[in-house]
């Protein structure tokens, strides 16, 4: 682990250098940076840590898979500055934790919680999927019931995406697991803005939930097309106007950093209008989708006018609704997304 | 050169007999290629003529064989293998006083060699049958000859062995070619009759006319009429294929070989045409020429991505080089503008289709193969019409005639009660049956050309596991009990949807149909309901659920690359598709009437 996070450092140095960065969120994520060596660990919080504007409060969020959040470990988080978990939890169920190929046992994720709050993290995120193969309405409603009962302040449910190149999506094309019925996907995501609103969240993005004030502010700032830096194998960015992507292979990634070469595979700079089309895309997300005069202030048109072809077929067939602040999604909307979405780019 | 030294002659043969392989075996016999440029299949590929990129069918061989201490001068007409060119296969033979009838002694004799030795009797042609690859393990070439002449009364006196493989036999071949095959007995002096059995597309030298010339002398710089056509032209060149393109000053009656004149278009020339002399013509054409019959039609539309012009200039150029296709533009109510082709065949119009995306990259949206039908009006009058769609009112229509097939199948005895019930499903006609051997019979039916059109080969060999041959010939036009299926998409008929059916198997069919249809479609948007019905009754329908669910859930560590290009991935997928009403008809929604029945 000591030349991944030799290399880390080496590439935010690129970064860094002869500027301020001044950052506001850190999101540490990929799943399991919980499984680096407490001192590893360490060593990189510490570092990102002192990222931060002074004064900023700072969102410092650190992904985890149950069980991997010792004791100790939840010391170097808290130590480091984290004030935010989020926790793959996925399901409750242990034949859909085996679907996904999840290791940990559904209890594991009480235990995590419990750590995380002993440690004094201020504010846990829990993962959930849905539309997993083989799981049923009730199921999926027992585990977001169970989700709930561990007081999260934040809760990402995500329904299953078969991603090319997965063990799942191989399966899938293999006819070995079958998609869950269309009507049955729509339902349990249904069900889960009226659970979720019952217990007091927020509905804030097609996927995620929160207590008043829980917002994630870091993934606001994707949705909201801003810049930010992506740091490691994998990682994707916007500095500058420029979007890039690193390699994703951690070996790959570690040698050509610490080569001295950049981790870079794509790069690409968009049109004024292209980085307008974009940012409708990622903030018709949002519920509260676009601001009309923000929009426009960054882009010198109202959005009701550079797509109203998009606008005007979407509003009648009832999948999006404009007033005079926003334009967004109906929650019919909500469900089609990429169809309206697509529309707009 | 004495025609006494010249014979003339076609191998004909069911596919994989080894035609192929005996031309090539005797090229190398008579020194034309050597040994070592032998490649398989010679006269097929032909890739010794790739001047310029340009490929050269070489479909008449001229060869120089000494048999006997004499050198005669063999012309080897080729012909194409498949049962959409029969007027072509026809045409060839008809340049010919011979035919080599090969059939191989693994398999005896199939369907087309029995469509072929006909053609060839047709033709009045001396047929020398060839038993081939009498070297294989399995072969029973004595049992083969036996069915020669059973099946088609060619002694078995005549009958060659022969392995083109190996060379075996070959000799003893040429000889009974000089023997046993005639010699051309055309009057060189004589109005000039010269017959074009085949032609071709060259971007240097325009069209390159193959021909035989059967009556008179054709020289170099003479003015020649096209008789079918009524048009003159000017040789620039003529000569020989050896197999490469050998110039020569004249072709004498009995000789075969090419004819260059300036000739634009393929358009401009049709096979089976006669070249006679424009100063001095011939009284009259030699007989048999017919224009080419279009028996299968299609629309092509562009697709959402491309243009009618695109599709347009596509289709010219590909005319150049295939003239027995023709186009004209359709305009469809649900499709907008496009072209109605028509086809000798089904494969035909496959190779087209892939022609035009492969080769011109234009992708189209392509209706299902119609035949073309006859329609009696109350009035008296006869119309043809090639699409459901064309079809008149119903009660303009007195009847509706459809062509009909004779269709020979040749299949292991125990096969038959399978393919009988096979017929059956298809309102085929029982005619006759014959045992070739105590194991092997021919089958004589007659079917609607639209019922074989789609599926009848797929399953006829199934039935038969591999075994069954067929060959067919359209024969006649005949009344049925024919109906206009309409399909609608969300109350809108959709014409290129449409299909002629027969009454009895409307029911069916639409019912089929419309569950294709669903799955094709997909949920969109909107509800979308499918119907089908003949004249205002509706038989059939179903119901297309929309959309429940369509959002990516997460938008993968800020990657917003990826997130967009699978949005604008999907959106480009859309494209093959065709808009109706609010409707995305997808190009496999046109076709999924083609698909076999369960």
């Amino acid at each position: 682990m000591g030349p991944l996070v030799d290399a880390l450092l080496r590439e935010l140095d690129g970064y860094v250098a002869g500027q301020t960065l001044e950052v506001e969120t850190i999101f540490v994520g990929g799943g399991t940076p919980t499984m680096l060596p407490p001192e590893e660990l360490g060593r990189l919080l510490d570092r990102l840590r002192a990222l931060a504007r002074p004064g900023a409060e700072l969102e410092f969020t650190v992904e985890a898979n149950p069980a991997t959040v010792t004791p100790e470990i939840a010391k170097v988080l808290v130590s480091a500055g984290v004030n935010r978990v989020s926790i793959g939890a996925q399901s409750f169920d242990v034949a859909e934790l085996a679907v996904l190929e999840r290791g940990h046992r559904p209890v594991q994720v009480a235990e995590t919680v419990a750590v995380c709050r002993e440690a004094g993290l201020g504010c846990v995120n829990l993962d959930l999927i849905f539309a997993i193969p083989g799981q049923t309405l009730e199921s999926w409603l027992a585990s977001l019931e169970q989700a709930i009962g561990l007081q999260p302040e934040h809760l990402s449910c995500y329904s299953l995406t078969f991603e090319p190149g997965t063990r799942l999506y191989d399966q899938l094309q293999a006819g070995k697991v079958t998609r869950v019925d269309q009507d049955l996907d729509a339902a349990m995501y249904e069900r889960t803005i009226d659970t979720l609103s019952d217990a007091g969240y927020v509905h804030y993005e097609i996927s995620n939930f929160s207590r008043p004030g829980y917002r994630c502010r870091h993934n606001l700032v994707y949705w909201h097309n801003e810049p930010y830096l992506g740091i490691g194998p994998s990682a994707a960015g916007l500095v500058d106007g420029a979007r890039y992507k690193n390699v994703a292979e951690v070996a790959g990634y570690t040698e050509a950093v610490l080569a001295g070469r950049g981790p870079r595979v794509e790069e690409e700079r968009r049109s004024i209008e292209q980085r307008a089309r974009e940012t409708a895309m990622l903030e018709l997300r949002l519920i509260e989708g676009i601001d009309r005069r923000r929009f426009e202030r960054r882009y010198g048109q109202d959005p009701v006018d550079f797509f109203s072809e998009a606008v005007r077929r979407h509003c009648e067939t009832g999948l999006l609704e404009v007033t005079d602040q926003r334009v967004r999604l109906t929650r019919a909307g909500l469900l089609l997304a990429d169809t309206v979405v697509a529309d707009f780019l | 050169m004495n025609q006494e030294l010249i014979r003339n002659f076609s191998i004909i043969a069911h596919i994989d007999h080894g035609k192929s392989t005996l031309a090539d075996r005797m090229l190398h016999r008579s020194g034309a290629v050597a040994e070592r440029d032998l490649k398989e299949q010679l006269l097929d590929t032909m890739d010794l003529e790739r001047e310029r990129g340009i490929t050269i069918k070489a479909s008449a061989v001229t060869i120089d064989m000494v048999v006997d201490g004499k050198t005669y001068m063999f012309n080897l007409i080729d012909t194409p293998g498949h049962v959409d060119f029969h007027y072509e296969v026809d045409r060839a033979l008809a340049a010919c006083e011979g035919a080599l009838l090969v059939v191989d002694a693994t398999q005896g004799v199939q369907a087309q060699t029995v469509a072929n030795a006909y053609a060839a009797v047709g033709n009045d042609l001396e047929i020398i049958p060839v038993v081939n690859k009498i070297d294989l393990a399995g072969a029973g070439p004595e049992d083969t000859a036996i069915e020669v002449e059973h099946v088609l009364g060619i002694s078995s006196e005549n009958v060659q062995f022969v392995s083109a493989k190996s060379g075996d036999g070959v000799p003893e071949l040429m000889k009974a070619i000089v023997e046993h095959l005639p010699p051309p007995t055309g009057d060189p002096d004589a109005p000039l009759q010269v017959l074009i059995f085949d032609s071709q597309y060259n971007d240097y030298r325009g069209v390159i006319c193959y021909v035989r010339v059967m009556h008179g002398t054709l020289n170099k710089g003479r003015k020649i009429l096209l008789m079918g056509r009524a048009r003159n032209y000017m040789v620039t060149e003529l000569g020989k294929f050896r197999p490469r393109m050998t110039p020569c000053d004249s072709l004498a009656a009995g000789e075969t070989g090419y004819v260059v004149a300036s000739i634009k278009t393929l358009k401009d020339v049709t096979v089976g045409d006669t070249i006679t002399d424009a100063v001095h013509p011939a009284p009259e054409p030699l007989p048999g020429y017919q224009p080419p019959q279009l028996m299968v039609f299609c629309d092509f539309y562009p697709s959402s991505g491309e243009t009618y012009n695109a599709l347009r200039e596509a289709l010219e150029r590909l005319s150049l080089n295939d003239s027995s296709f023709s186009y004209h533009p359709q305009q469809s109510d649900a499709l907008g503008p496009g072209f109605r082709c028509g086809f000798l065949g089904l494969l035909h119009m496959e190779i087209v289709q892939e022609r035009l995306e492969r080769e011109c990259g234009v992708s189209v949206v392509q209706t299902a193969p119609s035949v073309t039908y006859e329609v009696v009006l109350r009035d008296g009058k006869v119309e043809r019409v090639e699409a459901a769609g064309d079809l008149p009112d119903a009660s303009h229509i007195e009847e509706l005639r459809e062509p009909w097939v004779e269709m020979q199948i040749i299949t292991p005895a125990e096969a038959i009660g399978n393919i009988m019930a096979l017929a059956e499903t298809k309102r085929g006609e029982y005619k006759r049956q014959e045992y070739i051997s105590p194991q092997r019979v021919i089958l004589t039916y007659e079917f609607p050309f639209n019922e074989i059109l789609y599926d009848f080969y797929d399953k006829l060999k199934s039935i038969t596991r591999g075994y069954g041959t067929m060959d067919y010939q359209v024969t006649d036009y005949r009344a049925g009990d024919l109906v206009k299926l309409d399909i609608l998409v969300n109350h809108t008929p959709v014409d290129a949807l449409s299909l002629i059916c027969h009454r009895t198997k409307a029911d069916h069919r639409g019912r089929r149909f419309l569950i294709k249809l669903r799955r094709e479609i997909g949920r969109q948007q909107f509800e979308i309901r499918l119907q089908a019905s003949i004249g205002h009754k509706i038989i059939a329908s179903e119901t297309i659920k929309p959309f429940r669910k369509d959002v990516t859930a997460k938008c993968y560590g800020g990657d917003v690359t990826r997130k967009r290009k699978l949005l604008e991935k999907q959106k480009k997928g859309k494209k093959r598709m065709k808009t109706v009403g609010s409707v995305d008809i997808p190009q496999k929604a046109f076709m999924t009437v083609l698909e076999p029945e369960d």
